[in-house]
């Protein structure tokens, strides 16, 4: 039984959840980011998610820990994706890594498309589409005033003339306005190659169908332009 | 021009809901297809819009361009199969295009499709289209259409 009132997953068959708990614990990175947490909350006065939301990476240390079955399930859909990973809480002094455990159960989250994470994600799906197939995460025209009303009325003439700001940046590779930097063609052919063959491409593809069809349609399409077989990866990588 | 929670919904189009998507029949075979009010509202702020080549085959499901907002990236899908015979320009210039005027300025793709009849089953219009988005904007917790940039049609 979870520790909150208002689980919302109660639902769920316990074995479900069991798997998915096992799953993050099998991870080859468990072993170094838990270790047993003996509440001093050191990691919640260093997060800056506490203070501005009902977050807390102790309990993540303490559910794991305690291997509560039914509160990670809470947490793997809701909690796990207010953590900014700043990884302030590795200042633990039993070297718990509450940032870490969260990574791994995003992946968990992710890896089995839970529907939670599916709307979590969905408003940065241009930052995953950027990153997927260009290596860089932030792209200046990402300054719209509807996505950053916190820049105040700035942001409006800074979105329109973006040109221009851009070229006040010395290093030509950053006169950009769609990247943060410009990347080559064999870059972003690598990058694709490197996602479909580690499997990242399926697991877009179980969280948002709409990336993937863009990501294979767009990156398919360079590789045919440069005449490479898609199965003939070898070829990209040695040219 | 119906109107459903301050989105605009002309009755002479026809809709594929789950797509977000809506089509015109020219009178030539051909057809146009662009976003809905409702999908403009969703992206927000449309910065690029990429519309597939001239000459491309596409099929049912896949997509004919590719829009971004701010943060937001997401495929415009085809109701139908066929060949895009032509892309709408302006909409690559300027993207606000879609925000602005999605139904009339803002048509995407002209497609000649192979095989409209079996494909096009899943379109539908007046009470129908109002009924299916209804619940679309219910599923997806939309309360209300935004023009961003005002709407002229």
């Amino acid at each position: 039984m979870s520790i909150y009132k208002d689980a919302k997953y109660q639902d769920v068959p316990y074995e479900k959840k069991q798997k998915l708990f096992q799953e993050v614990k099998e991870d080859m990175r468990w072993e170094s980011v838990m270790y047993g947490c003996y509440e001093c909350g050191i990691c919640v006065a260093a997060c800056p998610s506490a203070r501005f939301y009902d977050f807390s990476p102790r309990v993540f240390a303490q559910v794991m820990g305690r291997e509560d079955i039914d509160t990670f399930y809470e947490l793997l859909n809701d909690s796990v994706w207010d953590c900014s990973q700043c990884f302030s809480c590795t200042r633990c002094p039993r070297q718990n890594n509450p940032g870490a455990i969260i990574t791994i159960m995003r992946e968990v989250a992710v890896n089995h498309g839970l529907s939670s994470a599916k709307k979590a994600l969905q408003a940065y799906s241009r930052i995953i589409y950027k990153i997927m197939s260009t290596g860089t995460q932030v792209a200046p025209d990402m300054l719209q005033p509807d996505f950053f009303p916190d820049w105040g009325p700035d942001v409006k003439d800074v979105s329109e003339n973006l040109d221009v700001w851009r070229r006040a940046v010395p290093p030509e590779t950053m006169h950009t306005t769609e990247l943060a930097w410009d990347v080559s063609e064999k870059t972003r052919l690598e990058l694709y190659m490197i996602w479909k063959l580690t499997g990242n491409l399926e697991m877009i593809e179980n969280i948002d169908e709409g990336i993937f069809m863009i990501l294979e349609e767009v990156m398919e399409e360079l590789l045919e332009e440069h005449g490479y077989d898609i199965d003939d990866f070898e070829n990209v990588l040695e040219d | 021009m119906s109107e459903l929670k301050n989105c605009m919904l002309p009755d002479e189009l026809l809709y594929h809901v789950d797509f977000n998507v809506w089509i015109h029949k020219n009178g030539d075979g051909t057809i146009d297809i662009g976003m809905t009010d409702i999908a403009q509202s969703l992206a927000g702020n449309i910065i690029h819009c990429r519309p597939k080549k001239v000459g491309r085959s596409v099929k049912t499901g896949k997509s004919i361009a590719t829009v971004e907002s701010g943060k937001w990236v997401g495929p415009v899908k085809t109701p139908f199969a066929g060949e895009i015979v032509a892309a709408n320009n302006d909409v690559e210039i300027d993207a606000t295009i879609l925000n602005r005027s999605p139904y009339k300025q803002g048509w995407i793709v002209r497609i000649q499709p192979s095989n409209f009849d079996e494909d096009g089953s899943d379109l539908v219009s007046g009470k129908d289209a109002i009924s299916g988005f209804e619940t679309y904007m219910a599923e997806k917790e939309i309360s209300e259409c935004v023009h961003c940039e005002g709407f002229e049609g």
